[in-house]
């Protein structure tokens, strides 16, 4: 027992040197031992260290691989003036602050996070690293050296619902979608909108699982759509757990984020998808030529963020010509997804024809459009 | 080297526990059809021997032949295969299961079983052997005795031609005891080898046919039974002369202790183990208590020191009523419980705990503040050690690393060392070597002249005539009869036992008939 | 020729501390090496890896900083843990005593927040123990009573607290500014701990509650009971002790001092309360707190290796940018060698070769 109080003190001691040693060090950004291969000679400027926080795994075959595709574009675009390193699984929870901070500690000076619930945290590490520049995805908080960015993936979500009113034998179509906010909302009213607009019969069930990955509990709720009757899925999740329920059941599906075709080869159809590497390339690149500035960033199909994937043999014949002329109207600007008339469920008119949702409106959405069967909150 | 008249032969054992020599140079050979009785005190090493020989140890170096071939046995199933079967004190049966079910379990037979070639074998085998048993009695409803008579059958099942009692008799009624030794000789006569270790002078004089000494680990000598006697035995035991004789210390009858009046109790289930009990304990005296096991004996303790609910009636300590105090109250006016349970640890000790913190149960409680000081208690359990010569490495070492007799002494010195006024003690001499008994019994004495109010429930009739005052007879919970132990004899006693006699019911004498040994 | 060697597990009367140490340095050895042979698998220098992986958890000031964060909610819940496995109580609700303990404090942090600040973060502190007691008191309860068996009821309300969380979270308690996202606000600024050198004052916490813990266990009344009752039930009835009560303290406080967690975690580290906020921590302090041998002062080191281990864990992922996985399943061997050195601590094996003439060897 004597020992082990004596250990004790000798513990506490060393806590204490600890703390003392800390106080009053603040190291400047990159240290130097940090980083798994520093470059031995860098005569030049030391690489830019960028760090990113992953909500999923980096190969979940969706949401966050398509940012670490984003992730390594960058690192091929801009070469030996960037590192990049990343860390996965991540929660929203005050872990992601944590992660944030670790990342600093080895000499990060821009962090991107990529997850709606990561926004606080993220907020929290601006405010207390005002020399590191944050990019938060999906979110609408902002500060100086804090910025969002996100895209207009209902344009692409519009177009999937294009293919999938005219793939629709029974005109019921299921909807795999995490969690009650605006971005999943205006994703199921744009793929709705866009089903109705080749199909006025068709209805969209919602089914929420409550997170953004899990593979199980993904594909249990694709498969309560599918017995509901539906008989193509989509869904705004992070695995192709509802392709492959789909798949299994004989009907067909949509994926979400990435081109996952071989995942479910008889039942994909196209899916809308993310192409982040552009952004990510193009925002680093400003940094390092000392352009940035502080810019909120909301991309679209003109930009090429948003696109949808090309279409397989699985769809309806006449599906190809209906998405180019859909695609074509927006991309030329004469065509917009959230324009009236727009009814909600109740069937009241919620944007009357001849205007449109403003960018504020499709921010905080919080209604569903008429011919979807499901309930926000 | 062959031995060929010896059945079983131990030649030159050693076996020794990290720097603890259990067995030195220990020499054993039994012969078929002998009841060969194995004497030593506690610690001597009987059971070591007994354990090697039955393939629970290995010996570090010497040989065992078996039938005049060399064994080497590296678990018990192995002896087994040998055809050693071992009893020991706390019996290997699933309680759930019949006899019949306990006898088969892990039998590698096939898998169907022949239930009528089964029984066929377990009924020959009890006539056999004497044995009397019921196969499709369920454990948890025998007697301690029918389970031993089971473990017997069960090993003989398996095949056992060689039987080793581990002290079979510590657990027994004089009556159930009477019937083992009867089994004893009926396998005898079949031929088989029992070895029936013991350290109870007078059942080896009743049925052994040799008798090997062991003291300190070591063989003293093997005698015929016909060329000994106990006090020979216990000499050859101790190493010195001994007194085999109980004293009885006579005091003046002084106050009453304690006062039990219409003493009531029931169980969990409801039925009544206590029957309208009346009493009292005067100072100085030993009040002992005789009975089958199971008869209210515990159930009468615990009621006193409210440790069992009672029904009705009073037990008047000081011109006070107990009834309704909680344990620790009664505990701090000065009555003090020791119940020795079979297992001896778990009923007032704490095994894995050390002297000090088994002694400092008994002193913290009247202490002040929150905190607990266990300098008295180190202070105390040097005493106890002194006292009653424990042998033990010293204060901070485990009880449960103590042999029997020490782990007793430990319980009963911080009973004693707690200075009651009312002594209960419960088996205090359960599975103590000679030596032991006769320190207790002089603890005992010692407190009643102390004027200690002493209840005494004890086992052997002989003792409980020697040591106690008067003795309270009880049978299913009734007093069936308080008598002056000077002037009375075992056999009145054994029938107050069962209630064939009923001295508190003049005139409504039950019928001999009744008499009920189990 | 084949010898038929058998091979049995023999406990060990007394372990020498000598031996033990042997051991347990062996097991360590042995860990590094099949670990490095996985991160061979991975093409990665292991030596390279090891040497990050301290650094990882004791680099730089930051770095030991965040290991003492990981480490004070593991030695909290370990002293927890440690009080009721000395009664024998096996209980494995840490998770939902926490969970417990931080929603208490979450309601006065969220909805009576207009106190001053160490009267609030009192409450809090209050609120939490209390909540994470009562949590606990029911399954104690049930077994006092009915003889329910702990583990299992612990367990179920595990789930039902964090179930109940989870219910707050997407229900009563969201945010109506997180547009829809389940998320519960953050707590205000005076219903966060402060920190103190540099790190959230709950470090001081545990240490205190280390040398609370390891006084109440060896020098008071109650932990000696507490002790008696964990070895032998009867024993302690025949001593007078009163059982029910005793249980019922010693429950309330293990679950007092896993709802303290619980409020730390909400404070200091999440800034609010959400299914996350365990983190495994109720389960992760068993390992702990079996490690330490319920002892408070090895709890203490011990949860501070752990926090290492977890924390250098981490950093290798960024680091050699290996997957999450792979850095767990190092975690997970080194923890393996870890807990199996202990069997063999405690056990030791015999070796009999069965040979027909010769004496019969014991190797161990």
């Amino acid at each position: 027992m004597r020992k082990t109080v004596s250990l004790l003190l000798v513990l506490v001691l060393l806590f204490a040197a600890a703390f003392t040693g800390c106080a009053p060090k603040q190291e400047p950004a990159a240290p130097p031992e940090a980083g798994g291969d520093a470059p031995e000679e860098t005569p030049k400027a030391e690489p830019l260290k960028v760090g990113f926080v992953y909500i999923g795994s980096a190969n979940d075959g969706g949401y966050t691989q398509a940012h670490d595709e984003g992730r390594v574009y960058l690192e091929e675009q801009l070469g030996d003036k960037v590192v990049t390193m990343f860390k996965e699984g991540v929660p929203e929870s005050s872990e992601c602050e944590k992660v944030i901070n670790d990342l600093i500690d080895q000499g990060c000076t821009v962090i991107f996070t990529n997850s709606f619930g990561h926004m606080d945290y993220t907020e929290k590490a601006a405010q207390a690293h005002p020399d590191v520049k944050f990019y938060h995805c999906s979110g609408y908080k902002s500060g100086p050296n804090f910025s969002n960015y996100f895209g207009a993936m209902e344009e692409a979500r519009y177009l999937a619902g294009i293919v999938a009113g005219l793939r629709t034998q029974n005109n019921n179509l299921g909807y795999v979608a995490a969690f009650e906010i605006p971005e999943v909302v205006r994703g199921i009213n744009a793929f709705t909108l866009g089903a109705q607009s080749v199909n006025p019969n068709v209805k969209v069930k919602v089914n929420w699982t409550h997170t953004w990955y899990d593979p199980a509990k993904e594909k249990e709720a694709a498969k309560a759509l599918l017995d509901a009757g539906c008989d193509v899925l989509t869904q705004h999740q992070d695995t192709t757990a509802t392709q492959q329920a789909a798949e299994e059941k004989g009907v067909w599906a949509i994926g979400y984020d990435l081109d996952t075709r071989d995942s479910a080869p008889n039942a994909y159809l196209t899916a809308p998808i993310w192409n982040w590497g552009k952004f990510y390339a193009a925002e680093v690149k400003r940094i390092i030529d000392g352009n940035w500035k502080q810019e909120n960033y909301y991309g679209n199909m003109k930009d090429g963020l948003v696109d949808l994937a090309p279409l397989t043999d699985n769809v309806a014949p006449g599906t190809q010509e209906a998405v180019d002329k859909a695609k074509a109207k927006i991309i030329d600007g004469s065509f917009y997804v959230f324009q009236g008339p727009i009814k909600d469920q109740t069937g009241a008119v919620r944007v009357p024809e001849g205007s449109k949702m403003t960018f504020d409106e499709i921010m905080s959405v919080d209604w569903f459009v008429q011919g979807v069967e499901g309930k926000i909150k | 080297m062959i031995m060929e008249n010896n059945y079983i032969s131990m030649k030159n054992i050693n076996k020794s526990f990290g720097k603890v020599v259990a067995n030195r140079n220990v020499n054993l050979s039994v012969s078929q059809g002998e009841i060969h009785a194995l004497l030593g005190e506690n610690g001597s090493g009987k059971s070591t021997l007994m354990n090697m020989l039955s393939g629970v140890y290995t010996p570090d170096s010497g040989s065992i032949f078996i039938k005049g071939e060399e064994v080497q046995f590296a678990a018990p199933k192995d002896a087994i295969k040998a055809g050693i079967g071992m009893i020991y004190q706390h019996f290997k049966l699933i309680d759930v299961l019949t006899a019949k079910e306990n006898i088969i379990l892990g039998q590698k037979n096939s898998f169907f079983l022949n239930e009528k070639a089964l029984s066929e074998k377990i009924r020959e085998m009890t006539v056999r052997f004497g044995l009397d048993i019921d196969p499709d009695k369920k454990v948890y409803n025998m007697s301690v005795g029918e389970k031993q008579t089971l473990e017997i059958l069960k090993v003989l099942y398996r095949g056992a031609e060689i039987l080793i009692l581990d002290e079979p008799t510590a657990v027994l009624t004089p009556q159930e005891t009477e019937k083992l030794f009867k089994i004893m000789r009926k396998m005898k006569e079949e031929g088989c080898a029992v070895i029936f270790i013991t350290h109870k002078m007078n059942e080896v004089m009743e049925v052994a046919d040799r008798i090997t000494v062991l003291r300190k680990g070591e063989t003293v000598k093997t005698v015929e039974k016909s060329a000994t006697n106990p006090k020979h035995l216990a000499e050859l035991m101790m190493g010195c002369p001994v007194d085999l004789s109980i004293k009885r210390i006579e005091t003046e009858k002084s106050k009453v202790a304690i006062e039990v009046r219409n003493l009531s109790a029931v169980n969990v289930e409801g039925v009544e183990v206590l029957k309208g009990m009346n009493f009292e304990i005067y100072s100085g005296e030993i009040l002992g208590v005789a009975g089958i096991a199971g008869s209210g004996q515990k159930e009468l303790c615990e009621a006193i020191v409210g440790l069992h609910p009672v029904k009705q009636g009073e037990i008047i300590f000081n011109g006070e009523n107990l009834v309704g105090k909680s344990p620790a109250e009664i505990i701090t006016k000065g009555i003090s419980l020791s119940f020795i349970p079979e297992d001896r640890l778990g009923m007032g000790l704490v095994a894995s705990m050390d002297i000090v913190n088994n002694v400092v149960l008994k002193l913290y409680q009247k202490q002040k503040g929150i905190f607990i000081n266990r300098k008295p208690a180190e202070q105390k359990s040097m005493e106890i050690i002194e006292r009653l010569s424990i042998q033990t490495p010293g204060i901070k070492h485990p009880v449960r690393m103590l042999s029997g007799g020490n782990i007793q002494k430990v319980l009963l010195g911080r009973e004693l060392d707690s200075k009651p006024q009312v002594l209960i003690t419960a088996y205090p001499v359960r599975g103590l070597d000679v030596n032991s008994c006769y320190t207790i019994y002089d603890l005992l004495n010692e407190e009643k002249q102390k004027g200690v109010a002493v209840l005494y429930i004890g086992e052997d009739l002989d003792v409980l005539l020697e040591l106690c005052d008067r003795i309270m007879v009880i049978c299913a919970g009734e007093i069936t009869g308080i008598v002056d132990a000077r002037d009375t004899t075992k056999e009145t006693i054994g029938l107050m036992m069962t209630g064939a006699v009923n001295l508190n019911r003049e005139g409504e004498k039950s019928e001999y008939d009744n008499a009920n040994y189990n | 020729m084949i010898m038929p060697i058998t091979i049995r597990a023999i406990k060990k009367s007394e372990p020498g501390r000598m031996k033990a140490a042997l051991i347990r340095i062996g097991a360590m050895i042995l860990a590094l090496a099949a670990s490095s042979l996985f991160i061979l698998l991975l093409r990665l220098n292991p030596i390279d890896v090891y040497l990050k992986m301290v650094q990882g958890a004791f680099g730089t000031a930051y770095r030991v900083k965040e290991t003492i964060v990981k480490t004070i909610p593991l030695v909290i819940t370990s002293l927890g843990i440690g009080i009721a496995f000395k009664m024998q109580f096996w209980n494995i609700g840490g998770e939902g005593q926490i969970a417990m303990g931080a929603f208490a404090a979450s309601y006065f942090a969220l909805y009576m927040n207009d106190m001053p600040k160490p009267v609030l973060l009192l409450v809090m502190i209050l609120a939490s123990m209390l909540a994470g007691g009562l949590w606990a008191l029911i399954p104690a309860f049930f077994k006092a009573q009915w003889g329910t068996n702990e583990t299992i009821v612990t367990l179920m309300m595990n789930y039902i607290a964090l179930k109940w969380v989870m219910f707050l979270q997407y229900g009563p308690w969201r945010d109506p500014n997180s547009l829809g996202f389940p998320k519960i606000a953050n707590f205000p600024e005076n219903a966060v701990l402060p920190k103190l050198l540099g790190v959230h004052i709950g470090w001081v916490f545990a240490l205190i509650l280390v040398v609370a813990v390891y006084i109440f266990i060896n020098h008071t009344k109650k932990g000696y009971e507490i002790a008696v009752i964990g070895e032998s039930i009867n024993t302690a009835r025949y001593a007078g002790i009163n059982i029910k009560k005793t249980i019922l303290i010693a429950i309330m406080l293990r679950g007092g001092l896993c709802g303290l967690v619980g409020m730390i975690q909400a404070s200091a580290v999440n800034y609010t309360l959400s299914v996350e906020i365990t983190g495994g921590v109720g389960y992760t302090a068993i390992i702990t707190a079996w490690l330490a041998a319920l002892s408070a002062p090895l709890i203490l080191i011990v949860s501070f290796l752990f926090a290492a281990l977890l924390e250098g864990g981490s950093y290798i992922q960024t680091v050699f940018g290996i997957p999450q996985s792979a850095a767990e399943i190092l975690q997970g061997l080194i923890l393996f060698f870890v807990l199996g050195s202990e069997f063999f601590v405690r056990y030791k094996f015999v070796f009999a070769i069965k040979h027909p003439t010769t004496a019969g060897k014991g190797a161990s």
